[in-house]
C-alpha cells in the first residue's frame, strides 16, 4: 500500500494536471459548441504554442510568460481566419466528418513544419526556478507547476466570467444552445462562432505556454494530449465547458491516483476506458446537455 | 448509361497507365559491373526524420567522418569509398525496404546497419537473407542477439545489459554497511535503455541490494512527476534511471523538485550529452553513467578521430558518432582480410568468417565478437565531479575518484 | 436494377449466390440487356484484364526483388483502404482508426502463430474472426451516437491499444516487438516476396469482389441510405444500427486480414508502428483522393498515395516535409474533392461531352442537384433514397 503523504502527494499532482486538463478540453468544447467540430489540431496548437514560448525564451531570454502577450491574439486571429477561411467551406451536412479530416491535415501540417524548422530534438525551457519547489501539508509542490496551474485556473475563470457575464458571452451561448433561434433574435451568429473558434484556440496559447515550463516538447507531442482530450470532452458531454472542467479534473486525478498501482501507461487508459464506458452506457456524456445526444 | 461506361473505362485505363508508369518509375537499377577503379558504395538507412533522428543524424556524421578519412588516405583496396544514405523516418516498414533497395537495386557493395534496436532487428534480417555482412553500431539490447543472425556484429565495447558491470562490481565490493540498501529503478520502455537499467537490476539482487520502485515509462513520457513521487517516497539509498536522453533530464529534475536526495545515482546516456549540466541548471554533483566511448580514449586511431572529426564538423564526437565510426573500422578491417568488397557471397562469408576469429583494434578499444555478434568488452562508468563528466571506473582507465555518497544536488 | 428501397431486407440476404457472382465478375456495372455490348461490356472487360495481366506479371518484370516490395506496399495500401472503404465508402462514417484493426490483424496472427503454434494461414483467419468480434462492442459504442462521436472513438481506439500493447509486454513483447515467424521457412527471400506479392493480389481481388457485391446488394443501398440521409433512411424503415454495424465487422475483419498477410510477410511487428494514426489516416486519404463512391478508388488512392509519399521522401529526403505534403494533400482533398479524383475528372471531361442518361447510381449528390432543378423538384422522394437526401439538405452528399 502507498503510503498516505504518497497518496496526498499524487492527489496534489493530479489537481495541478487536471487543471491544464480543464483548460484545454474547455477549448475543444468551444470549437465543438459553436461549429460542431471536432477540431484534431488542438493540441497541435498547443504544441505550437510551446515551441513559441521556448524559442522566444531561448533567442531573448524572456520569461516564457510574456510570450503570452504575443500568442494569444495570435491564436486568437488564427482561430477566426481558420473558421472564416476552412471549416465555413466545407458542406454544411458532412461538416462534422469533413471538418476532422480537415483539422487532422493542419496537425499534420503543423507537427511537419514544427519538424522542420526545430528539428525533432526533444526541448526543454531551463529556467531558474526549474526545480525549485516548496512543502505544502506534507506534499511537496514544484513552483512551475503551481504556475502552470494557476494560468490555467486564471484562464479558465476568465473564460467563465466572459462568457457569463459580457454580451459577446450571452451570444455564444445562444449560438451553441441553438444557432437558429439565435439568429432570429438578431444575433450575428458566423461572427461570433469565428469569434469562438479564435477564444478555443487562445486557450491553446496559454495552455502550451503552460506545458513549456514544465515538461518537454517535441512535434509529435501533440498525439500523446489529443486522446485524453477527447475522452475528456466526450465523459464531459460534448458542448458543455463545466462538464468538460469536471471531467478534466476527474480523470485528470484518477491518472494521478491509478499511476500508484499501476506503470504510467496503464494509468494513461483511464481515459480511453472513460471514454468507452460513456459511449455505451450514457452517450450524451455525464454532465451534458441536449447537443451531446444527437452527435 | 454510355456515359457512363465511357468513363470507367477511362477510369481503369488511367489506373493502368498509373500502374505502368509506376513499374517503370521503381525499375531501372544500376549497373553492377565491379571494377577496380570503381568506388566501393556502401548503403546505409538512418533515421534522419522522425523519432530516432537525433541519434540517426550523429551516426551519420560519425559515417561521413569515416568515409572521407579512409578516402583522404586513397580508400579501402586502392578504390574510393561511397556513402549512400537513405532515410528511414524513423520507421522499421521503411528500413527493411531501405536495405532492400539498397541491395536489391541499388547493387551496394557492403551495408553498415541503422541506429535504434527497433531498427536493427528487421533490417539485419535483410542483411542476414541476402548473405551480407551487418555491422551495426546502436543496437546494444539483448534481443538483437537471440534472433539467430550469423552476420551480424554490434561495433561497441558492451551490449546494453553489460554497461554497469564495472558499477555492480564497486558496489558489491563496498564493505555491507556501506553499500547502498534499497534501489529504485525507472527505465524508458525501449529495449536499450531498459537493458542498461535491468543489468544492473540483476547484479544488484543477486548481491542481496532490494528493490524499492520499479517504473516503466513509455518513450513519449514528459511529465515525471508521479514516477519521481514514487521515488522519493521508497527514500530508496540509489536510483538507477535507464534513460535515453530528455526524459533522463526530466527524471532528475522532477526528483529535485521533491528534494530527493539519494546516496548514488546513475543514469544511462544522459549525463554524457554535452547539454546535459545546462538542461538540469548544473545540478549534476555526482551522477554517474556508463559510457562506451571517451575523446580522451587512449588508442592510436582514436587521436585520428577526434582530431579530424573536430576539424570537419566543429566540434568533439560523441558516442553515437564514435560507434558510426566504429563500425566503419570493423567493416574495413575486414575488407582488407577478406582482400574484395562486393555483394558476391564467397566474399561476405570471407569477412564474416575472419571477424569471428579476429580482434580489431578502434577507437573505442579492441574488440572482439562472441558467435552471437555481442562485443566482448565493457563500458566505462563516468561521474560528473567538479562541474566537469570524469571516468571513474574502472581504476586503470580513471581520471577521478569515484564519489560515494554523492553529494547533495 | 436490384433496388427496392421501401422494404429495406435484413443484412443477410445482401450477398449474392456465388454462381450468380462468377457471371457478374467479369465487371460490368449493368445488366447486359441494358446497353450496347460494344459500348459496355467488351472495352471494361478487355481493360479489366489488361490490368490484371500487368498486376499478374509485375513480379516476373521486376528486376530485383526491391521492385516487389514496392508493389506489395502499395497492393497493401490498397487492401487496407479498400477495407476502409467498406464503412467510409457505403455509410460515410469517416474512421480515423483502421490502422488499430490492420495492428490487432497483424499482432493477433503473430501471436497466434507463436503461442499456439496454429499454422499461418488458419492463424491469420482465426485472428480476423476475433478482430471482428472486437469490432462488435467497438461498434456498439461508436455507432450508437453519430458523426463526432464516432471519430472519436475511433482514434480513441487506436491509442488505447497502442497503449496495451506497449504494457502488456509480458504477452505482445511490448517495445520489444515480436518476432513473426516464417510461413515459408527456407524459401529465398526474392521467392518469398513473389509468393506474398500474390497472396496481397489476391486479397485485394477478395476484397474488391465483395465490395463489388455489397454495392449492388439491397444491403448496399440500406447502408448508401444512411450516407446520404441516416434519418430519412431510418424512418423508412432501415434498420440502420445493425446495418452500420455490420459492415463495420466486415470492414474490420478484411483490414485485419490485410494487417496479417503483412505480419506474415514482414516478421518484425512494434507496437509503435502497428498502432499508428497516421496510417489511418493514410486509408482515409487514399480512400477520399481515389473517390470513396467507386469500386476502384481507394486502389487508384493507393497507387497516387504510395508514390506521392515515396516521392517527397525522394525529393525533401531528411526533413519532415512528408508529414507537410500528406497534410496539404488530404486538406485539398477534403476542400476541393471531396467526392475524390474519379468525380473530378468526371465532371471535367462531362463538360466536354454531356450525353445521355446515367443511372441513377452513378452520379453525385451535386450533379443530382443540377438535375433536379432542371426537372423542377417533381422528383418523388420514395423514387430512391438517394434523391431523398437531395431534398433535404441541399447538398446532401456525404463524401
Amino acid at each position: 500500500m502507498p503510503s498516505a503523504s504518497l497518496v496526498f502527494q499524487s492527489v496534489v499532482l493530479g489537481v495541478l494536471l487536471g487543471g491544464l486538463y480543464a483548460l484545454l478540453a474547455a477549448g475543444l468544447t468551444l470549437y465543438f459548441g459553436v461549429m460542431r467540430v471536432v477540431m484534431i489540431a488542438h493540441s497541435a496548437f498547443l504544441i505550437l504554442a510551446a515551441y513559441l514560448a521556448w524559442y522566444a525564451h531561448r533567442e531573448t531570454g524572456v520569461d516564457p510568460l510574456l510570450t503570452l502577450f504575443v500568442t494569444v491574439p495570435l491564436f486568437f486571429a488564427a482561430g477566426v481566419a481558420m473558421q472564416r477561411l476552412l471549416l465555413t467551406r466545407l458542406r454544411p451536412a458532412t461538416l462534422t466528418m469533413m471538418s476532422v479530416l480537415l483539422t487532422f491535415s493542419v496537425a499534420l501540417v503543423i507537427e511537419g513544419l514544427l519538424g522542420y524548422v526545430f528539428s525533432g530534438t526533444q526541448r526543454r525551457i531551463r529556467l531558474d526556478y526549474s526545480s525549485a519547489g516548496f512543502e505544502f501539508l506534507g506534499a511537496r509542490i514544484a513552483a512551475v507547476k503551481l504556475i502552470a496551474f494557476g494560468m490555467a485556473a486564471l484562464a479558465l475563470l476568465g473564460l467563465y466570467a466572459l462568457m457569463k457575464h459580457s454580451r459577446f458571452g450571452q451570444a455564444l451561448r445562444a449560438t451553441i444552445q441553438h444557432r437558429e433561434a439565435a439568429q432570429l433574435l438578431g444575433i450575428d451568429t458566423d461572427r461570433v462562432a469565428g469569434y469562438g473558434f479564435g477564444l478555443g484556440l487562445a486557450t491553446a496559447a496559454v495552455g502550451g505556454t503552460a506545458l513549456a515550463l514544465d515538461t518537454t516538447i517535441y512535434p509529435s507531442l501533440h498525439w500523446h494530449w489529443i486522446g485524453p482530450l477527447m475522452a475528456i470532452i466526450v465523459v464531459g458531454g460534448l458542448g458543455s465547458v463545466p462538464g468538460a472542467a469536471i471531467a478534466a479534473m476527474t480523470l485528470g486525478m484518477l491518472q494521478s491516483l491509478l499511476q500508484l498501482e499501476l506503470s504510467t501507461t496503464w494509468a494513461q487508459t483511464v481515459f480511453y476506458v472513460a471514454l468507452f464506458a460513456t459511449l455505451a452506457f450514457r452517450p450524451q456524456g455525464f454532465f451534458g446537455g441536449r447537443l451531446a445526444q444527437r452527435f | 448509361m454510355r456515359t457512363t461506361h465511357r468513363l470507367q473505362g477511362g477510369i481503369t485505363v488511367g489506373t493502368l497507365a498509373l500502374v505502368l508508369v509506376a513499374s517503370g518509375c521503381v525499375s531501372g537499377g544500376s549497373n553492377s559491373e565491379d571494377s577496380p577503379d570503381d568506388p566501393i558504395v556502401i548503403g546505409v538507412s538512418l533515421p534522419l526524420t522522425g523519432d530516432f533522428s537525433e541519434p540517426g543524424k550523429g551516426v551519420e556524421r560519425g559515417y561521413k567522418a569515416w568515409a572521407k578519412i579512409v578516402n583522404d588516405k586513397g580508400g579501402l583496396l586502392g578504390r574510393k569509398v561511397e556513402l549512400k544514405i537513405l532515410d528511414d523516418q524513423s520507421n522499421a516498414d521503411r528500413v527493411v525496404s531501405d536495405y532492400e533497395q539498397l541491395i536489391g537495386k541499388d547493387e551496394v557493395d557492403l551495408v553498415f546497419g541503422p541506429f535504434s534496436t527497433r531498427l536493427v532487428v528487421p533490417s539485419a534480417r535483410v542483411a542476414e537473407e541476402y548473405g551480407m555482412l551487418f555491422v551495426e553500431p546502436a543496437g546494444a539490447a539483448p534481443e538483437v542477439f537471440d534472433q539467430g543472425f550469423k552476420n551480424l556484429f554490434y561495433a561497441a565495447p558492451a551490449v546494453a545489459n553489460d554497461h554497469y558491470n564495472h558499477l555492480a562490481e564497486y558496489i558489491l565490493a563496498l564493505p555491507a554497511d556501506k553499500r547502498p540498501r534499497t534501489v529504485a529503478y525507472a527505465a524508458m520502455d525501449d529495449p536499450f535503455a531498459q537493458g542498461t537499467a535491468y543489468g544492473l537490476k540483476e547484479k544488484l539482487e543477486k548481491g542481496g541490494i532490494k528493490t524499492v520502485v520499479n517504473e516503466v515509462y513509455p518513450p513519449n513520457t514528459t511529465d515525471f512527476g508521479g514516477i519521481a513521487a514514487k521515488i522519493a517516497d521508497s527514500k530508496a539509498d540509489m536510483v538507477v534511471g535507464g534513460s535515453q536522453y530528455q526524459d533522463g533530464v526530466n527524471l532528475i529534475v522532477a526528483l529535485q523538485q521533491l528534494n530527493y536526495q539519494p546516496k548514488m545515482a546513475a543514469f544511462s546516456t544522459a549525463p554524457t550529452e554535452p547539454e546535459f549540466a545546462k538542461a538540469v541548471g548544473n545540478k549534476t554533483e555526482g551522477i554517474l553513467a556508463p559510457t562506451g566511448y571517451t575523446q580522451k580514449g587512449d588508442y592510436p586511431s582514436n587521436k585520428e578521430f577526434v582530431e579530424k572529426y573536430t576539424k570537419q564538423f566543429g566540434k568533439a564526437p560523441e558516442e553515437d558518432e564514435a560507434n558510426a565510426y566504429t563500425t566503419g573500422q570493423v567493416v574495413a578491417a575486414a575488407v582488407k582480410a577478406a582482400d574484395c568488397a562486393s555483394q558476391d557471397p564467397e566474399c561476405q562469408g570471407k569477412m564474416v568468417e575472419w571477424l569471428r576469429g579476429h580482434q580489431v583494434e578502434t577507437v573505442v578499444g579492441p574488440l572482439k565478437w562472441d558467435d552471437k555478434g555481442r562485443p566482448q568488452s565493457a563500458h566505462m562508468i563516468q561521474q560528473w565531479v567538479d562541474g566537469e563528466i570524469q571516468i571513474v571506473l574502472p581504476e586503470q582507465q580513471k581520471e577521478a575518484d569515484l564519489i560515494y555518497p554523492k553529494p547533495e544536488w | 436494377m436490384p433496388r427496392d428501397s421501401e422494404a429495406p431486407l435484413p443484412a443477410g440476404e445482401a450477398s449474392l449466390p456465388a454462381s450468380e457472382v462468377s457471371l457478374r465478375a467479369g465487371g460490368t456495372q449493368l445488366r447486359a440487356g441494358e446497353t450496347p455490348f460494344w459500348a459496355g461490356r467488351l472495352p471494361r472487360l478487355g481493360i479489366l484484364l489488361a490490368v490484371v495481366a500487368v498486376v499478374l506479371s509485375f513480379p516476373s518484370m521486376a528486376p530485383s526483388p526491391y521492385e516487389i516490395t514496392v508493389g506489395i506496399a502499395i497492393l497493401n495500401y490498397a487492401v487496407l483502404s479498400t477495407s476502409w472503404n467498406f464503412v467510409g465508402g457505403f455509410t460515410g462514417y469517416i474512421s480515423l482508426g483502421h490502422g488499430g484493426f490492420a495492428g490487432l490483424g497483424a499482432y493477433g496472427t503473430g501471436l497466434l502463430v507463436t503461442k499456439t503454434e496454429l499454422p499461418p494461414f488458419a492463424a491469420l483467419f482465426t485472428a480476423a474472426v476475433l478482430v471482428a468480434a472486437v469490432a462488435v462492442p467497438v461498434g456498439y459504442a461508436a455507432l450508437r451516437v453519430r458523426g463526432a462521436s464516432f471519430v472519436i472513438v475511433s482514434i480513441a481506439l487506436v491509442l488505447i491499444l497502442l497503449l496495451v500493447f506497449q504494457s502488456w509486454s509480458s504477452f505482445t513483447g511490448g517495445s520489444r516487438g515480436l518476432v513473426v515467424p516464417r510461413p515459408f521457412p527456407g524459401m529465398l527471400r526474392a521467392e518469398h516476396h513473389r509468393t506474398f506479392y500474390f497472396l496481397f493480389a489476391a486479397l485485394l481481388a477478395a476484397a474488391l469482389l465483395v465490395w463489388w457485391i455489397i454495392d449492388r446488394s439491397r444491403f448496399g443501398m440500406g447502408l448508401k441510405a444512411i450516407r446520404e440521409d441516416e434519418d430519412k433512411a431510418q424512418s423508412l424503415g432501415t434498420p440502420t444500427y445493425t446495418y452500420k454495424l455490420v459492415v463495420f465487422v466486415v470492414s474490420a475483419a478484411f483490414t485485419s486480414l490485410a494487417g496479417g498477410l503483412y505480419a506474415l510477410w514482414f516478421g518484425d511487428l512494434d507496437p509503435v508502428f502497428q498502432f499508428s494514426i497516421l496510417s489511418g489516416a493514410y486509408m482515409v486519404l487514399m480512400a477520399l483522393l481515389g473517390g470513396v463512391r467507386h469500386l476502384y478508388g481507394p486502389v487508384l488512392g493507393a497507387v497516387i498515395v504510395g508514390y506521392a509519399l515515396e516521392y517527397s521522401k525522394v525529393e525533401f529526403g531528411d526533413t519532415p516535409l512528408h508529414l507537410v505534403v500528406a497534410g496539404l494533400l488530404l486538406g485539398v482533398v477534403v476542400m476541393f474533392m471531396p467526392d475524390g479524383v474519379i468525380p473530378a475528372a468526371t465532371a471535367l471531361l462531362d463538360r466536354f461531352r454531356k450525353t445521355g442518361e446515367t443511372s441513377i447510381r452513378e452520379v453525385t449528390a451535386a450533379e443530382l442537384r443540377e438535375r433536379r432543378g432542371q426537372r423542377n423538384g417533381t422528383e418523388e422522394v420514395r423514387d430512391s433514397e438517394r434523391s431523398g437526401s437531395g431534398s433535404g439538405t441541399g447538398t446532401g452528399s456525404q463524401t
